[in-house]
């Protein structure tokens, strides 16, 4: 078994060897491993299938910036797809797998698409498979299988997630050695600090560093400030925690992944926690991504970016190559080459495009007995599922020419690097500006528009010294502006050493001019390379962002962190303008993917949405009665006797109503409590009718309009006392029209003296409804006459039912005798439980949402929201007779807009199947001429269809274009399914059409 | 009938069906107060004549300061500029919402009963602040959110008022419509459960 283990040194735990599955096979790690870093240890080089090509890839990075090894981790209803293996702490047992490449990752049989690979430039599936275009769907199924972006699982999530709020003075992103000297900064002067860092522990780049700080190595100083911050309780902090989002004022949200690393499935756990953090300051050290460099072939398994090599050679003692070439156009490689030939690889060469090399790295790496070659490139590489050589030219600095790669070497593993660009991701989300160093040759934070400071590499700074002192700095005005007295703390001290600067390479010039020479990628992931950027120019695309759409550069999972700025460069060069007039695409949350659990939290199942019960809930529950969702109310649909469907369990409902009597809890009713000595005069710009001639004790039907003349709501209304009135509003529509009403009170007319409460929950209603309902009422003992004469139909008192106080209305939604009981809440199954005893000699049969759709569509009353939708006017619902002549009120101006008065607006009528069984299809078009040709035109639709039991046919309610002067027309109900069914236009009232049976 | 099996605060069904009867977690206890009533009380704060009537009404001062709340007999916590609500014993409500109706008599003002609606838990324990942080936006901690301080805000995804009752323990109280007293139960139990 192969072993890239060095013997000693990282920061891995020999004591404990850990074993885990990739693509099925067994090997084994130790804790404190990555997933990349136990892959690249047990000498896994293919990874991966390139998302269009297909080639093979390997791991190239050694963070969030991981482009290829994108795995699905876990099995089951807990597996995680699209994970960074570069990220991924290893448990015992960890399974991991990929997901492109069939039959298999090393050996696929789509990578005949990468001998194809210039008909797959870019644009490719928008040319291909543009027509016909109604194929789209069935080409899309394979281009999506084929192009493998991980499997989510079928089964419900097993595991826990939440959410928690917290605040704080200064939230440190980052805990490098910027961000540590900060937070140490910010918590020494007094602040309530959270710094939070997407690693398993802090130590950003001193992690894997073999630098010294103080005297001392850079791990010694990093375990003991660490010591130092968990010290202080006024300090929070946050491993394996990704500063995702970046909002407005301040805002910023955390995905901490608390059980991931200690395997699968952690029952009675929370697997993964959002924190939504409200900071007054923020310190941004997110460090710095190395940039590749765009050669031929760059994308062969096993060339890594030089960094990500040190840190696997430093931090997991995992020596990744035998024998190495160093590619770079900076100094900063160097290093890693120093670090290869200390764990004992063989540093072939280090090839550096400058004619003039490195400073004191260059001296130290031939002190150690590298070989440099000054002003040369590596311009290919030879190997497809390996590197096994590559191909380099000597270069004078001209970037239009091409060269002569006269020269080959060995190797197994090619380090490069193209320089460093800051992070600016969560700057950039933050709506910070960025700007282009010329001396730097990236974007460095510009101008913020928030409370916050980049600080360290993520700011520009390369060198430690510089981190540190940055960080300090960012930390002592974080607490500065917080109001505290910053801590006096002096910077650590590191030896400075001389480098000579970057010289820029965005594309290494090859054998070939780049639209001939082999593939120079820019984006692993999505298969951009150089050429495709200029296929795009050439086609006529300049901006960046659509550059980006067409070429597919920088999204997916990894959103361009290694490729974009490389792009950029490329896209200017074509274009022939400079980097910063290029631009840069937007950065969006979230910095790196994360989970649906993390953004659900606690916010599933039941908890999903709050379930509003009433106070009767129970009762309805005990026998079984399902429920319908009504806003986030819970109302029972229809309470099903044995055996009894829901059809006949609302037949034998609607019938017990309208022959003895029924029973419904309507407590979702908005009722909204109105006093003050301008409640007449609020209500009557509120409502239509004339609310000032109402008498007291007496209730109303009323409307209230928008301020576009079109029905908002509708309810009983009425008058408690001279200046005191009780509203009722849609179920659905209680919390809006309280706030519709207290605008109009507070910004419009505050001189009104009116006050609203709402009573929603503090009453219950109960509506006993039928021709045995006074009798019902008598039973239980109430205490007022219930009789017309005294309690006339459309009136409201005071009472007592069995010693409970209720307020009982005579209102009806059935065109039935009925009384509605609005009672204390507390009380409200007691006299539920009253009422159903009471009635128990009438058979009172309790009904739900259904029957009374089923009974109020019987008598033509409408249920705002189902027979409106916004745009119909009192008038295309015939309510003419509701509109007050003799004031003004909301929405009445817009009732005499032209719209408004045209005769063919749609209109409320009947609708009668002439086949007398047929019941319509919600929602079905109405059509004059069945025959017509398609497009057909239509002249309305269907609101509302029911079969009605008592009157032995169905109805059905609808708008119809100019209807109400249609009457008697036969005209055509279109179903879903094509079926046409011919309808004649009705009166909306199709029992007791005379109001007579409520009125008794 | 006896007046207490007749009187149901609606969480009934969700204490029976929790085995240790409280609904309560670890560092947390959660405690529905069943004998207490609530009026809703408006009017104008920079009308004297309303302030002082009330105060009379009331035997005690009502808070005017911002989210703040005062506690006597009766516990009145500051809503709005115009709005409070005044929670005491369930048996003192009429009585009082009398005496309250009496003394404003002549002054523009609006006092409703909404006892029936509203549900009061009493949430104590070392792990409540964090409990709540999970579904509270506020910054409840000690410095911010002391004894005598109130807000309505949201609890998971229902609406609630909160005050600080006790900073030993700590003690908070909070306030939920009673249609969302199961939902933010059943919350609160998950919440404390992890």
């Amino acid at each position: 078994m192969i072993s890239n283990r060095l013997e000693k040194g990282g920061r891995i735990d020999r004591t404990q060897p850990l074993t885990f599955y990739f693509n099925g096979k067994r090997y084994k790690a130790y804790a404190g491993d990555t997933l990349a870093s136990a892959l690249l240890d047990n000498g896994v080089s293919i990874v991966g299938r390139s998302f269009k090509l297909h080639r093979p890839r390997g791991i190239v990075g050694s963070g969030a910036e991981e482009p290829n090894a994108i795995l699905q981790i876990g099995t089951g209803a807990s597996t995680l797809p699209n994970q960074r293996a570069t990220q991924v702490e290893l448990y015992d047992g960890l399974s991991a797998r990929t997901v492109k490449g069939w039959p298999n990752v090393n050996f696929d049989i789509a990578e005949v698409n990468d001998v194809f690979s210039r008909l797959f430039g870019a644009g490719f599936y928008y040319k291909t498979f543009m027509r016909p275009r109604a194929l789209w769907h069935y080409y899309e199924r394979f281009i999506r299988r084929a192009a493998g972006l991980g499997e989510s699982p079928m089964e419900p999530d097993p595991d826990f997630y939440e959410h928690r709020n917290a605040h704080c003075d200064v939230l440190v992103a980052g805990a490098g050695p910027a961000g540590l000297m900060a937070a140490l900064a910010a918590a020494r002067s007094g602040a309530e600090v959270i710094i939070a860092d997407e690693q398993s522990e802090f130590g950003g780049q001193l992690l894997s560093s073999n630098e010294s700080i103080d005297k001392r190595s850079a791990t010694d100083w990093l375990g003991d400030i660490v010591q130092q911050l968990a010290a202080l309780d006024n300090v929070t902090l946050l491993p394996k925690s990704t500063v995702f989002g970046y909002f407005d004022q301040n805002f910023l949200t955390i995905a901490e992944r608390c059980s991931d690393h200690l395997g699968e499935h952690q029952p009675d756990r929370v697997r993964q926690r959002q924190w939504r953090v409200r900071a007054r300051q923020v310190v941004l050290a997110q460090g710095a991504f190395e940039r590749p460099l765009a050669f031929c072939n760059n994308d062969r398994p096993g060339v890594m970016m030089a960094s990500a090599v040190s840190t696997y050679v430093n931090r997991y003692a995992v020596l990744p190559g035998q024998r190495v070439v160093v590619f770079t156009n900076n100094d900063s490689a160097y290093q890693t080459a120093i670090d290869l030939q200390r764990a004992g690889a063989t540093v072939a060469a280090i090839v550096d495009s400058r004619a003039k090399g490195a400073a004191a790295l260059g001296v130290a790496a031939e002190d150690a007995g590298i070989t440099i070659m000054r002003g040369h490139i590596v311009c290919d590489v030879v190997g497809r599922k390996c590197v096994r050589c590559v191909r380099i030219a000597k270069w004078s600095g001209d970037n239009s020419s091409t060269v002569d790669a006269s020269i080959t070497i060995d190797c197994d593993l090619l380090a490069m690097s193209g320089g460093w660009s800051p992070a600016v991701h969560l700057h950039s989300q933050a709506g910070g500006k960025n700007e282009w160093s010329d001396d730097l040759h990236c974007f460095i934070p510009g101008e913020t528009r928030q409370a916050c400071r980049s600080a360290g590499a993520g700011n520009g700074l390369w060198s430690l010294q510089e981190c540190l002192q940055s960080g300090l700095d960012a930390g002592v005005d974080a607490a500065h502006q917080c109001g505290l007295k910053p801590a006096d703390l002096t910077v650590p001290t590191v030896g400075a050493i001389d480098t000579n600067k970057l010289e820029p390479l965005w594309r290494v010039p090859a054998v070939k001019d780049p639209d001939q020479c082999p593939k120079q990628f820019l984006d692993f992931q999505n298969d951009t390379s150089v050429s495709d950027v200029r296929l795009a120019v050439r086609e006529g695309f300049q901006s960046v962002e659509h550059v980006k759409r067409y070429t597919a550069l920088g999204f997916g999972t990894d959103q361009g962190k290694l490729g974009n700025i490389n792009g950029m460069a490329a896209l200017a060069e074509c274009l022939g303008e400079s980097i910063p007039n290029v631009g840069t695409t937007t950065f969006r949350p979230a910095y790196t993917p994360v989970t649906f659990g993390v953004c659900a939290g606690e916010g599933v199942g039941d908890l999903y949405d709050p379930m509003r019960k009433t106070a009767i809930h129970e009762w309805h529950e005990s026998i079984n009665a399902p429920f319908e969702n009504v806003g986030q109310w819970l109302r029972p649909w229809y309470f099903p006797g044995d055996g009894e469907d829901m059809h006949a369990a609302v037949a034998r409902e609607c019938l017990a109503v309208r022959n003895s009597v029924g029973i419904m809890d309507a407590s979702t009713l908005g009722k909204i409590d109105v006093q003050g000595a301008d409640a007449v005069k609020f209500l009557d710009r509120i409502y239509t009718h004339n609310v000032s001639k109402m008498k007291v004790g007496r209730c109303a039907y009323g409307i209230m309009l928008g301020e576009d003349g079109m029905v908002m709501d509708d309810g009983v209304m009425a008058r408690l006392g001279e200046h005191h009135f009780y509203l009722t509003t849609t179920t659905g529509g209680a919390a809006h029209v309280l706030s519709w009403l207290e605008s109009w009170l507070q910004t419009e007319w505050p001189e009104l003296d009116v006050y609203l409460t709402s009573l929603t929950d503090h009453y219950s209603t109960i509506a006993v409804v039928g021709p045995n309902s006074r009798q019902v009422l008598k039973n239980v003992g109430c205490d007022i006459d219930l009789e017309r004469e005294s309690f006339p139909f459309m009136s409201v008192k005071d009472a007592e039912l069995d010693g409970v106080s209720v307020q009982l209305f005579r209102v009806s939604f059935s065109g039935e005798l009925a009384f509605e009981v609005n009672v204390d809440s507390r009380y409200a199954l007691h006299v539920w439980t009253l009422l159903m005893e009471a009635g128990g000699e009438f058979e009172i049969t309790p009904y739900g949402t259904e029957t009374m759709h089923v009974l109020r569509a019987e008598k033509g009353f409408v249920i705002l929201g189902q027979d409106t939708d916004g745009s119909v006017s009192p008038v295309d619902l015939g309510m003419n007779w509701l509109l007050s002549k003799d004031k003004d009120f909301l929405g009445l101006r817009s009732l005499s807009r032209p719209d408004c008065l045209r005769s063919d607006r749609k209109q409320l009528v009947g609708l009668r199947s002439i086949d007398n069984h047929s019941v319509l299809q919600e929602g079905a078009q109405l059509i004059t001429d069945p025959e017509a040709a398609t497009p057909v035109p239509m002249c309305g639709h269907v609101t509302s269809a029911y079969h009605s039991a008592c009157l032995g046919y169905p109805v059905a309610m609808g708008l119809v274009a100019g209807g109400r002067a249609r009457m008697g027309e036969t005209i055509f109900s279109s179903s879903s399914d094509g079926s046409v069914v011919p309808v004649e236009i009705v009166s909306a009232v199709f029992y007791d059409p005379k109001g007579e049976r409520q009125n008794v | 009938m006896s007046d207490s099996a007749k009187l149901r605060h609606g969480l009934e069904p969700f204490l029976s069906s929790r085995t240790d009867q409280s609904g309560s977690g670890e560092g947390i206890s959660i405690e529905v107060q069943t004998d207490l009533g609530h009026i809703n009380l408006r009017g104008d704060a920079a009308n004297s004549e309303f302030l002082a009537a009330v105060a009379t009404a009331l035997q005690q001062e009502l808070p005017v300061a911002a989210n703040t709340m005062t506690s006597g007999d009766h516990r009145v916590f500051w809503l709005g500029p115009n709005e409070w609500q005044i929670v005491t014993a369930a048996d003192n409500t009429a009585r009082l919402l009398a005496g309250l109706r009496e003394a404003l008599t002549d002054v523009h003002a609006s006092m409703c009963d909404l006892s029936g609606g509203q549900v009061a838990l009493r949430v104590t324990g070392s792990g409540v602040r964090q409990v709540l942080a999970k579904g509270c936006t506020l910054d409840l901690s000690p410095a911010k959110f002391a004894v005598g301080a109130c807000a309505q805000s949201g609890l998971a995804k229902a609406g609630m008022l909160i005050g600080c009752i006790d900073d030993a323990g700590p003690v908070f109280e909070i306030i939920v419509r009673r249609s969302f007293a199961d939902y933010v139960a059943r919350w609160l139990h998950h919440a404390a459960a992890l």
